[in-house]
């Protein structure tokens, strides 16, 4: 198996060399071994192009070993379970894993779009905006092109069969990191008694301690990481994330994380059933921390130099990680190229490997510390005040340019020596991982001495919970990160008011280094806007000339530069080159980069699937479903259901044989000829007590609810401050001091609140309970001249009678022996009662209404038919005939205001927008062809013609086919409408001719009420 | 994700609460004797300012009761919640009104 | 009223489909024939919370988000409102009780009978499968036997009370969202492994 990986390493790595892996990439077969990524296992097999760059179509290979990775971007899985977007660095190598490049159409060897590097020129920064605006109609022709040949991947084209999941979880001190600092930390915290998690976004813990050969305490680092992580697993309230990806830093020290389940040996539940209980594929943690601890570390920087994009240029630190990490070896005949000394240990890995390493171009003067010593002393030689001018080969680094150089950084220079190479080790100095601590709030400082942005915590720290440690925080030997997350985790765990545990600071070997000198774009033969392409952003193809073009251009700040020159704007979110492009902005602008400063740090910190931000609720349960105490009943009988609110309500009862229209005018026709029933158990209901009830209502409701006697239901309606109708429900008054109200289905919640915030907050000294009974009862109303025949075969232990039992009034009753309130209120017109029983019993009631009902041939009735029924009659619905711009005035129900109180909203309708005479008013319509049914939302106009813009003089807000009149209605809101009856409009329909309409009054049927109260 | 301290219950996350606009809006007492645009100002005329605001927020997937939150609404660090009337059930009752019984919930120090 | 109807709690069908896993880690129950009342009065009314405490036998919970446990639970829901669970046949009569010897006080007393249902979740991984779908914090430290809130538990508003410290929790919620709460918890569930009972 190893020899088909050529450049695996025979000893050594954290992988399991027992356990080889099968994979593929773009259907080619690859072997690896558990522990590696995708990215070393295509090292180890000698891949070394990956990808197409975005914009100019170039080969590019692997160039990091974490989150910063730009051009590995690959697409995981197949059919509905693939996954776009996913850097090869952090893709956990799997058996069978099937892997796709991304941006090789039509594939990463011969690349069509390649040809585009010829047009370099034109491609330069804004080139979007440039080339493709003009003319602007054809941008649609130019954007099918562009989308054709570039592009990450796809998403998967059916749903997801994976689970996933949310958890919520509360900690005293969250440690994101699980490097030497955070282990440290978060190991000082737990033994103080804290209940901590660490998370940490790779699969093991140890951060940098995995990619080199520290010793801690005078043995290997893995010992210490490995020890600690031991005591960790064993205190019970600390929590390790191993795969954990901190991705936001929120308000009030709320934090996101994204686990990786599949390939976790622990997580919920009994692993010896994995097999039979669907485990998460991804996690989303949503973390409250009182104290937060960044320990994330830092991102080694690239260099601009001269096609420093060729596959085989390589961060130092990565070469290093694959080395140590996974054993492989990204090259045979390496050059390194720095401006600070880490990357002479890299070079030091290297040659310890059995690299030939050719040179260590330093472009320091007066080169590097200890570490540059050691190098010489294996025989590398180390080129000082030297730069790498340029880089040959295509698919692959084949050799380097050097250059002497002075140290003006802008100044051209001329090569002088040529080395064959096929890897380009690079390192441009470290960035703090910041991103969590801005995110955070927390400013930045520019460290002239480290050349970085390092949190600002000194001035900020008292009203801050949240702490940088180690590298993250700008410490860069190994000893200061330990000494520094030790007082980071001490720190926190003080202000927590516990006792900090007493630790002693392991101690790591340390060597003596050479400070790091600026070289933020590498001097060429050329200048900078004439040279070959320097590479600031490898994913987006944003050149060093392209930032210094925008600044021609007049671009200045720094976020328009980025939205400009697209920097920064990958997967990658620019983890890799974005401060080199503030430093190359800085000096285009000859500004300081503390004066430019940097864009802002947005979540998430890495991608995430969709499938993780959805989690549980997704399919059936991604919003409630409210059910009635019928709902079994409903469903039974086949009925559609329609959703009001969260409500799941019968929409009709289709008959064998029924379309809905078939089903509504049977529905109908019951209940204005027979008895009909309808589930109407939505209706928001509210228990209104105490002694100051009427004086509370009073001020709410429009009309005199003081008048009201015991016994009496009235309709309400409530307004806004604003004069706007809000709802509206029947009320009862059930006792001197005690009301029952009721509200509409979707406005219940609301108006409950409504009542309760004036309750609450303006006149707290009103002495009244206000009860939500909405789930308490259900309503069920039986409608029509049969209707009460129907309560007197049930049984029902009081008279039913007209004189006994009259219109707009309320009972208690004994009815088909289950206790009842009876209203007697009509929403159809029609003789109804409507029957309110404790839920419990509701179904039971229901059914016998329902058995009763036979000899009336009665028909249950849903919503659609409530609907045509209440229309005939001109009753409006809040939400559907009005919008919030509506006043009762515009409704024609002057009657229902009090002349004699003041009440909420009052006040705004003698506002002048309220008494404007063309404001749109209620009105029926009637279509004068007799038959169409206008579309609700159709907009009304004066008079057809071809002049544009025509004029809307209204809308329909309500419209269906009368069964009983044997012709389309429709409500509408109409300016001044109610001046204009007879008059004829025309509606505007998509597709055909206007259809003239006639203005009438919204009340099609019974006019004068007598059938409700009878 | 905010997390909002209710004087009541103590803090719960911002999805337990709905948010009720600027607090301190007493409605006039009589309203007729108001002009037009007195009345426009107290209906649609909010500070809506940069720093710290005064708002109101329900509690109302807990325990139903509105109270005033001290925002900052740029840093929207909560300064504290408090309690917007003394004559409230549960509220001390020697709170004097202007304080509104202050729950003295500082949030972050 | 010859024959009282049954109590329906409405998830009959849900619990009579619902499959058992064997060694389930959660347990997902309907507790039947409940009866509640919904409790409003003035506490700092002292004599009002004296003389409800005499009909109820026992105290009733003045610490926001606690509960009591005697003859009924009493549930602190706000400053001024409480929900007392208590046998299904109970509850009128104690209902009753309670308006009469408050008449005149301003109290208001509401039989919610009919509009809440109790579950119950325990198991030893109970916790986790609610902190799924609510941001409390369910460490035993913070929410143990005695505590209750109203809180979100998915999206549906409910009762969260730490029943005992097996640790079993009692959820009392509407009952329109009792079939999709119940959903949504054996959803959460499945990689546990869940038994479902009726008691």
């Amino acid at each position: 198996m190893a020899a088909a990986q050529p450049n695996r390493l025979q000893h050594g790595g954290r992988i399991d060399r027992s356990r080889p892996l099968a994979f593929s990439l773009d259907g080619k077969a690859y072997t690896g071994f558990a522990g590696d990524t995708l990215a070393s296992a295509l090292i180890a097999n000698g891949v070394a192009l990956v990808g197409r760059s975005f914009k100019l179509r170039r080969p590019r290979g692997i160039v990091g070993g974490g989150a910063e990775e730009p051009n590995a971007i690959m697409q995981v899985g197949e059919g509905a379970k693939t996954q776009p977007n996913l850097p090869a660095t952090q893709i956990e190598l799997q058996q069978d894993l099937v892997a796709h490049t991304t941006r090789g159409w039509p594939s990463v060897g011969f690349d069509i779009g390649a040809i585009s590097d010829f047009f370099g020129r034109i491609l330069g920064a804004g080139f979007y905006y440039k080339t493709f605006m003009f003319p602007r109609s054809f941008w649609n022709y130019y954007e099918r092109a562009i989308r054709l040949s570039t592009g990450f991947g796809e998403a998967p084209a059916s749903p997801d069969p994976d689970a996933y999941e949310h958890m919520n979880a509360h900690c005293d001190v969250l440690v994101a990191g699980g490097g030497p600092a955070g282990l440290i930390a978060a190991l000082v915290a737990a033994r103080s008694g804290a209940r901590v998690i660490l998370a940490d976004d790779g699969n093991e813990f140890g951060g940098s301690l995995l990619a080199g050969a520290d010793a801690i305490d005078g043995a290997p680092a893995m010992d210490w990481v490995a020890g600690v992580v031991a005591e960790l697993r064993e205190i019970p309230d600390c929590v390790l994330l191993p795969r954990g990806a901190v991705l936001g830093y929120h308000d009030h020290d709320f934090l996101t994380l994204a686990e990786r389940c599949v390939a976790d040996p622990r997580g919920p539940g009994d692993a010896t059933r994995r097999d039979i209980r669907p485990r998460a594929r991804e996690r989303l943690w949503r973390i409250r921390a009182k104290r937060v601890i960044l320990a994330q570390g830092s991102f080694e920087r690239p260099l601009a130099f001269c096609n420093n994009d060729r596959p085989g240029v390589m961060l130092a630190s990565a070469v290093s990680t694959y080395i140590h990490r996974y054993a492989v070896l990204p090259g045979r005949h390496a050059v390194v190229f720095t401006n600070n000394d880490s990357a002479y240990r890299t070079a030091l890995d290297l040659a310890g490997a059995g690299v030939k390493v050719a040179a260590i171009v330093d472009s320091r003067a007066g080169g590097g510390g200890a570490l540059a010593a050691q190098a010489r002393v294996v025989g590398i030689p180390v080129l000082q005040g030297r730069v790498i001018s340029d880089v040959t080969g295509k698919n692959r680094v084949r050799g380097v340019s050097i250059a002497e150089w002075s140290g003006d950084s802008w100044e051209n220079v001329t090569s002088t020596v040529r080395i064959d190479c096929d890897l380009l080790a690079v390192s441009g100095g470290w960035s703090p991982a910041v991103h969590l601590h801005a995110q955070a709030g927390g400013r930045l400082d520019w460290d002239e001495s480290q050349l970085c942005f390092r949190p600002a915590h000194a001035s900020e720290k008292q009203r801050q919970s949240h702490d940088s440690a180690g590298a993250g925080n700008g410490r860069q030997s190994l000893n200061e990160c330990l000494t520094d997350g030790l007082r980071a985790g001490t720190e926190a765990v003080a202000k927590l008011g516990l006792e900090p545990a007493a630790i002693k600071a392991p101690a790591a070997s340390s060597a003596g280094e050479a400070p790091i000198e600026a070289l933020w774009r590498v001097p060429a033969e050329r200048d900078a806007d004439r040279c070959p392409k320097q590479f600031i952003d490898l994913q987006n193809d944003t050149t060093v000339a392209d930032i210094r073009l925008a600044v021609r251009e007049g671009y200045r700040n720094v976020e328009h530069v980025k939205r400009y020159t697209a920097l920064g704007f990958g997967t990658d979110q620019g983890k890799l080159g974005n401060i080199n492009g503030m430093a190359v902005l800085a000096a285009a602008l000859g500004k300081t980069i503390a004066e430019v400063g940097t864009t802002t740090f947005r979540p998430v910190y890495t991608p995430v699937s969709f499938g993780t931000v959805a989690g549980e609720s997704v399919g059936g349960l991604y919003d409630p479903v409210r059910k009635t105490a019928l709902h079994e009943s409903h469903e039974a009988a086949g009925a559609p259901m329609e959703v009001v609110g969260q409500w799941h309500r019968p929409w009709y009862f289709p008959r064998a044989g029924e379309d809905l229209h078939a089903a509504v005018a049977r529905e109908c026709l019951a209940v204005r000829n027979s008895v009909g029933a309808m589930d109407a158990s939505t209706l928001g209901k509210i228990d209104a007590r105490g002694p100051d009830v009427v004086k509370f209502l009073e001020r709410i409701y429009t009309h005199n609810v003081g008048r009201m006697k015991l016994g009496r239901c009235a309709y309400g309606i409530m307004l806004g401050e604003d004069g706007m109708v809000m709802d509206d429900g029947v009320m009862a008054r059930l006792g001197e001091n005690h009301f029952y109200l009721t509200t509409t289905t979707g406005g219940a919640a609301n108006a409950l609140n409504w009542l309760e915030l004036w309750l609450q907050t303006e006149w707290p000294e009103l002495e009244v309970y206000l009860t939500s009974l909405t789930e308490q009862f259900s309503t069920i109303a039986v409608a029509g001249p049969n209707s009460r025949g129907l309560l007197e075969k049930l049984g029902c232990d009081i008279p039913l009678d007209r004189d006994s039992f009259p219109f707009l009034t309320v009972r208690e009753a004994v009815l088909a022996g289950m206790p009842a309130s009876l209203f007697r209120v009509s929403f159809s017109g029609e003789l109804a009662f409507e029957i309110n029983i404790a839920s419990h019993f509701a179904l039971d009631m229901w059914r016998k209404v329902l058995d009763a009902g036979r000899e009336f041939a009665i028909a249950p009735y849903g919503t659609e038919s409530m609907h045509v029924l209440r229309a005939e009659k001109g009753f409006i619905i809040v939400g559907q005939d009005t919008d919030g711009s509506v006043t009762p005035v515009d409704l024609g129900m002057n009657w229902l205001l009090s002349r004699e109180k003041d009440f909420l909203g009052k006040r705004s309708l003698g506002r002048p927008d309220c008494l404007r005479k063309d404001r749109r008013q209620l009105v029926g319509l009637l279509s004068f062809d007799q038959r169409t049914v206008l579309p609700e939302g159709t907009q009304l106009i004066e008079k057809t013609g071809r002049t544009t813009p025509v004029p809307m003089c209204g809308h329909v807000t309500s419209s269906y086919h009368s069964a009983c009149l044997d012709h389309p209605i429709a409500l509408a809101l109409v300016a001044g409408g109610r001046a204009r009856k007879g008059d004829t409009l025309f509606a505007a329909l998509p597709g055909s001719e206007p259809v003239p309409v006639q203005v009438v009054s919204p009340v099609f049927y019974d006019p004068k009420g007598e059938r409700q109260n009878v | 994700m905010l997390l909002i301290t209710c004087p009541w219950c103590g803090p719960r996350a911002e999805t337990e609460f709905s948010y009720g606009g600027e607090a301190d809006i007493a409605r006039p007492l009589d309203p007729d004797a108001l002009s037009d645009a007195e009345w426009a100002d107290y209906l649609f005329y909010r500070g809506n300012p940069r720093g710290p605001h005064r708002e109101k927020w329900n509690h109302v997937h807990g325990c139903r009761r509105w109270f005033g939150v001290e925002r900052d609404t740029v840093s929207y660090r909560i300064a504290r919640s408090f309690m917007l009337s003394a004559g409230g059930p549960g509220a001390d009752a020697d709170a004097g009104p202007e304080s509104g019984g202050d729950a003295n919930t500082e949030q972050e120090d | 009223m010859s024959e009282p109807a049954p109590h329906r709690h409405g998830l009959e069908a849900f619990f009579a489909t619902a499959e058992s896993t064997p060694d389930a880690r959660v347990e997902i129950g309907v507790l039947s024939n409940r009866g509640f009342l919904n409790v409003r009065l003035d506490p700092r009314k002292q004599q009002n919370v004296r003389t409800a405490e005499q009909v109820l036998g026992q105290a009733m919970p003045l610490v926001a988000n606690t509960y009591t446990s005697g003859r009924h639970r009493v549930y602190w829901l706000g400053p001024d409102e409480w929900l007392v669970e208590t046998g299904a046949g109970d509850a009128a009569t104690l209902g009753g009780e309670l308006t009469a010897v408050l008449a005149g006080s301003g109290a208001a007393i509401n039989d919610v009978s009919g509009g809440q249902v109790a579950l119950r979740i325990a198991g030893a991984d109970a916790r986790t499968v609610l902190a799924k779908g609510c941001t409390l914090d369910l460490h035993p430290r913070e929410f143990g036997p005695g505590q209750c809130a109203r809180t979100g538990l998915a999206r549906a508003t409910l009762l969260l009370a730490a029943a005992d410290a097996a640790p079993s929790y009692t959820i009392i919620v509407g009952r329109s969202f009792a079939d999709y709460l119940c959903r949504w918890l054996a959803h959460a569930a499945r990689p546990h492994g869940a038994c479902f009972s009726t008691r």
